[in-house]
């Protein structure tokens, strides 16, 4: 590969002015999945700015709620004891990306810029409502995570902006959560995801929440799913309504890695799977 | 023996887990420059246009070549292919220009800047469709020019034993179906590479990574002569090897385009694959579809068998066209059939051609087979695993092929896999679980394959001044551990310790003939050929001794009197005549055999150096040893003759557990008994058949190229998946038989490939016993699995 010009901004200033400078230049964080599309043949950028150099965007805090760095790594987040206690979903999810050697360079702030619909964080962030919090010329602005993918491979980040944290608010009282991935072997993207939420109080579903990966243009929650959940108790006719909807709700495609009906079908067996799962722990604390 | 059946450290381990070991994509010649190749863009077109000029205008650029401006050059044993395509593409991974620059960028950018203008032709990619009538020609020409009416190869292999039809009509059981198996890529680790550099006499040398280096030399002669370059030598070196697995059986298109900018340029010119390009541009696996029909008496005995192949070999003939001769060894010698018929269709399509790979057409064939047997099983009501044993293989028997199998372990095989699994217990055990155990055996050339006249290995062995033995091969080690074996063998046949033993770089220049590292024949050909060596060798050590023995013992009396006047003299007359049986050569040592005094024996080192310095001319110690085993050239027409001197067999079983929910299939355990003949080293007997297991996990579970209209569309580890160590995280419990094999070297038979060959069905069949339905074409994905558990689920209500 011909060499391309690289920088390595050590403030956040530097790097948005370094950004508006260079016409057709790229971020890059951990660069798996930048360097994988440039040696595929992708349009090659003008010039990389290198987010790793900003210590901003590498530091996490993670107390009652976190605001974890985008730049920082899956493996640096993965250590920190107080995000696998306080959100064990979005540990599991990470702890199921990629392998060890890749989770060591990749990040959180590239898994959702790169804005691919299997990216593994995405679903259990939405699971929590978490937030990007976005820095430009004019200043910081936050959206909801949700807001935030537009189109594969597209966010609604401005050109101009970058991705400065992720936040996370504290997770319900009681709120159980589980990931689920369906991949053709351990180290593989997701084909379908599921991240789940469930409160359960007197046995009935009182706070319910499931996000899907690859099985639509973005991860997308799934509200009718929910909707079909929340406020009842999760009998096995609820339970199969719930996974009825959720094969409805979800709109995969069929490429290389599965067929659609083969994803919807994985959706609803695992909305059922952490459904009952989830419910399970709630029966000996009632 | 004291070096057989143990694991001493492997003369390359050092090198290869430093880091130090030269493989093709670390060498470096001087002044070398790089080539880089333009491929079709279509599956098949009439070449209207090449338009080189913007390459050649590139800064950098030393030389951009098509088949215009050089000679032509053709290759593959049907000779229907050519370096550079002239006319028209076949398949999209064609070669239709390249060239040759100061570094690897500047030569893929002067690639892609070359332009060709086509008119696409009507393609094909089914075999059956290409076979059909007014099918579009992929070589309409044969390579004298001559017109050709059909896709179909002119390449046959057809066995037919017995009555079939008869047999059929009187069978009290009879199970058939349709298996197929996909596209596959061996993925070595390394990828390929090569380097072609002239002299300045014009004689070449090439650095390759192949597994054939004295059959490259030939044709690597043949394209030097298709030059002009008459009366010229090509040179084979081979680097080391990240892997094989078949993908050197054959020279390749890129080794001669190498050449050929070689020749251009007056430089060494180096071609690099990456991965990307190694999944595009390099041959899979061949893709085959088996129909298989087998029927049993009442007693469950078999009555016939009845094989039908179509092999979709892409636009070109590689070696792995040949495939069905060893599937033929399946087909009519896998358990007692005594009616048999084997016919096959080899076909051409504008898919990409494919070449050899591990098991060489077996592992497609058995996983037909077994699969259909388990199925008779059922249809007879008879226990899978007894059906094997009432029609297993024994030892001295000939079988329809005229396969002389003198040593044969697979009733031990099969009845320690069963117990190992627990079979008794676990098979059809409705046991409210989605689990099964499953199981397929093997037979395999395990005394090399004979697919070309010669089927020999060659070997020097030479003593320095010092007793190293420097030995030459024409085998190939690639990653399985042939130079152990060597070691091994020589230590215990010459008598010096392994780390004594000095292998050559595999060159053509220096090493003997050897046919290829291929049919699991390397150790088996070359250890043979060692020990022929090992007896000349010792005999010219013996023989000097008796000459010299005496005075050397004396030297050594005399120094051990000055260290110790009171040392007791020996018990034996070193001085009178001793005969050249007498003495024995162990751990460097010579010595008489019928004593053990320390003072009489004598350093081999001592002993060579006074034979060579001797008054009145000395002499060296060189010995050449050729071994060509006893087997026959099968008649393939017939499906006649017994290519191998020996047969491995083997067993495997697996227990596994389906979630019936999402269609995965997780092994909770496998068995994996092979008839080996003798183990000469374990540590390597267990990687090779655990690296072989892994390989059929992939291909049961996993594995496939896949394609769109001849268009590869994975190539690359994203979308290509392979087991990895998670994949394999589960017990497997490896037992090896030792039958002791009298054409073996010290009773070894080949064990490279047979690894793979059972895996496939072997999982099959424990997923049929789990889930009750069989998936027929591989790999057994979880999305086929589901929809045919769907399937049946609807059926049933
Ligand atoms: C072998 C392999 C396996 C993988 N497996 C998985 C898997 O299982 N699950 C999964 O989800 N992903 C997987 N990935 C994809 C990848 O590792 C993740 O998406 C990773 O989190 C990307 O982070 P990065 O820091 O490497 O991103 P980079 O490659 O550096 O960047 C990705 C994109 O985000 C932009 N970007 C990065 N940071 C910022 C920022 N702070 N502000 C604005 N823009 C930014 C970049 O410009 C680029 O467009 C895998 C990749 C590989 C190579």
């Amino acid at each position: 590969m011909h060499p391309l010009p690289y920088h390595r901004p050590t403030s956040l200033e530097a790097a948005l002015e370094l950004k508006a400078s260079l016409p057709g230049a790229r971020f890059i964080a951990g660069g798996t999945d930048v360097m994988v599309r440039l040696k595929g043949g992708a349009p090659r950028p003008s010039a990389l700015i290198s987010l790793r150099g900003i210590a901003e965007l590498t530091r996490s805090e993670v107390a009652q709620s976190a605001r974890l760095g985008a730049a920082a790594s899956v493996a640096d987040l993965l250590a920190i004891d107080a995000l696998r206690e306080g959100w064990p979903v979005l540990a599991d999810a990470m702890n199921q990306m990629a392998s060890p050697q890749i989770r060591s360079s990749a990040t959180l702030g590239g898994n959702l810029c790169n804005a691919a619909p299997c990216a593994d964080s995405a679903p259990a962030l939405l699971v929590h409502g978490a937030r990007v919090v976005l820095r430009g010329p004019q200043g910081e602005r936050v959206l909801a995570l949700e807001e935030f993918f537009a189109e594969p491979g597209v966010t609604r980040m401005g050109a101009d902006e970058l991705l400065m944290s992720i936040d996370v608010d504290p997770p319900e009282p009681g709120l159980q959560t589980t990931f689920l991935k369906k991949k053709r072997v351990a180290m593989d993207i997701a084909i379908a995801s599921v991240a789940a939420g469930l409160v359960m109080n007197d046995g009935i579903c009182t706070h319910v929440r499931f996000a899907a990966g690859s099985v639509a243009p973005v991860p997308m929650r799934l509200p009718a799913t929910e909707a079909a959940l929340c406020g009842h108790p999760p009998t096995d006719a609820r339970i199969a309504e719930a996974r009825r909807i959720a094969e409805e709700e979800v709109s995969p495609i069929t490429d290389i890695r599965g067929g659609a009906d083969y994803r919807r079908r994985i959706i609803g067996v695992y909305v059922e799977r952490a459904t009952r799962a989830l419910a399970a722990r709630f029966e000996g604390s009632e | 023996m004291t070096y057989m059946g143990t694991s001493p450290t492997r003369p390359d381990a050092a090198a290869k887990a430093t880091g130090r070991a030269e493989y093709i994509s670390d060498a470096v010649r001087p002044g070398m420059l790089h080539g880089a190749i333009r491929f079709s863009e279509h599956a098949h077109a009439r070449i209207l246009r090449i338009d080189t000029s913007k390459a050649e205008r590139i800064p950098g650029v030393r030389a951009v070549i098509t088949a215009e401006n050089t000679p032509e050059v053709r290759l593959g044993f049907l000779r229907d292919n050519l370096a550079l395509k002239k006319g028209k593409v076949r398949q999209f991974r064609d070669e239709i220009a390249a060239v040759a620059a100061i570094d690897p960028d500047i030569a893929a950018e002067a690639a892609a800047a070359i332009e060709v203008e086509y008119e696409p032709l009507p393609a094909v990619f089914d075999p059956i469709e290409a076979l059909a009538e007014g099918a579009p020609l992929v070589h309409d020409v044969d390579p004298r020019g001559r017109p050709v009416t059909s896709n179909l190869m002119p390449v046959h292999f057809r066995h037919f034993s017995g009555d079939v039809e008869k047999a059929r009509a009187a069978s009290a059981y009879v199970a058939e179906g349709e298996w197929s198996t996909p596209l596959i890529q061996q993925t070595c680790m390394g990828t390929a590479g090569c380097i072609a550099e002239f002299d300045p006499q014009m004689n070449l040398t090439v650095w390759a990574k192949t597994q054939i280096p004295f059959l490259a030399q030939r044709d690597f002669n043949g394209a030097l002569a298709q030059m002009g370059l008459r009366n010229k030598n090509a040179r084979v070196i081979v680097p080391a090897l990240g892997g094989g697995f078949g993908t050197g059986l054959d020279t390749h298109c890129y080794e001669y385009i190498s050449i050929l900018l070689a020749w251009k340029t007056g430089k060494p010119v180096k071609v690099q694959y990456n991965r990307d390009q190694e999944f595009a541009y390099l041959s899979p696996r061949q893709s085959a579809t088996v129909r298989m029909a087998q029927g049993c008496d009442r007693d469950g005995r078999l009555t016939f068998r009845h094989v039908h192949v179509v092999q979709d070999n892409g636009a070109y003939g590689s070696w792995g066209a040949t495939y069905p001769s060893v599937m033929l060894l399946p087909a009519t010698s896998l358990y007692r059939v005594p009616n048999i018929y084997f016919d096959c269709e080899l076909v051409y399509t504008n898919n990409t051609y494919a070449q050899a790979m591990r098991g060489y057409g077996n592992p497609e064939l058995t996983f037909a087979l077994e699969s259909n047997l388990d199925q008779l099983a059922e249809e007879a009501g008879i226990d899978a695993a007894q059906l094997r044993l009432i029609n297993c293989n024994e030892p001295n028997e000939v079988t329809p092929m005229g396969l002389k199998v003198a040593t044969c372990g697979l009733r031990e095989c099969l009845e320690q896999t069963a117990e190992r699994l627990d079979w008794d217990n676990k098979r059809g055990a409705p046991d409210g679980t989605a689990r099964g155990v499953g199981m397929a055996s093997l037979i395999h050339v395990g005394g090399s394959g004979r697919i070309y006249r010669s089927d020999a290995s060659g070997v020097i062995l030479r003593f320095d001044d010092w007793g190293n033995l420097y030995l030459s091969s024409g085998g190939v080690e690639m990653g399985q551990g042939l130079h152990s074996s060597l070691q091994i063998v020589a230590a215990d046949a010459i008598g010096v310790a392994p780390d004594r033993v000095f292998i050559n770089q595999t060159d053509t220049s220096t090493c003997p003939w050897d046919v290829g590292t291929h049919a699991s024949r390397g150790a088996f050909t070359a250890c043979n050929a060692l020990l022929m060596g090992a007896t000349k060798l010792r005999d010219k050590v013996f023989r000097a001794a008796v000459e010299l023995y005496p005075q050397l013992v004396e030297e050594a009396l005399r120094k051990q009197r000055k260290r110790d006047p009171d040392a007791p003299a020996p018990s034996f007359d070193w001085r009178s005549r001793i005969d050249a049986d007498a003495f024995d050569l162990r751990e460097g040592q010579v010595f008489l055999s019928n004593t053990d005094d320390p003072v009489l024996r004598v350093d081999l080192g001592k002993l060579i150096r006074a034979a060579h310095f001797r008054d009145g001319g000395g002499q060296m110690f060189t010995v050449e040893a050729f071994y060509d085993p006893p087997s026959e050239l099968p008649d393939w027409e017939q499906g006649q003759g017994n290519m191998s001197a020996c047969y491995t067999f083997g067993t495997q079983g697996v227990e596994v557990e389906v979630d019936t929910d999402t269609g995965d299939v997780r092994i909770l355990k496998m068995a994996a008994v092979l008839d080996v003949g003798k183990v000469i080293n374990p540590q390597i007997l267990r990687g090779q058949t655990i690296g072989a297991l892994a390989q059929g996990v992939g291909y049961a579970l996993y594995e496939e190229v896949k394609t769109e209209r001849g268009r590869i569309l994975n190539p690359n580890f994203t979308d290509y998946k392979i087991p990895t160590a998670v994949e394999m995280d589960f017990p497997i419990e490896l037992e090896f038989v030792e039958t002791d094999e009298p054409t073996g070297p010290y009773g070894a038979k080949g064990i490279g490939e047979p690894g793979l060959v059972p895996t496939a069905p072997a999982i099959a069949n424990a997923i049929a016993d789990a889930v009750g339905v069989r998936i027929h074409d591989l790999p057994i994905t979880p999305e086929k699995l589901l929809a045919a558990l769907r399937a049946k689920n609807e059926e049933a209500t």
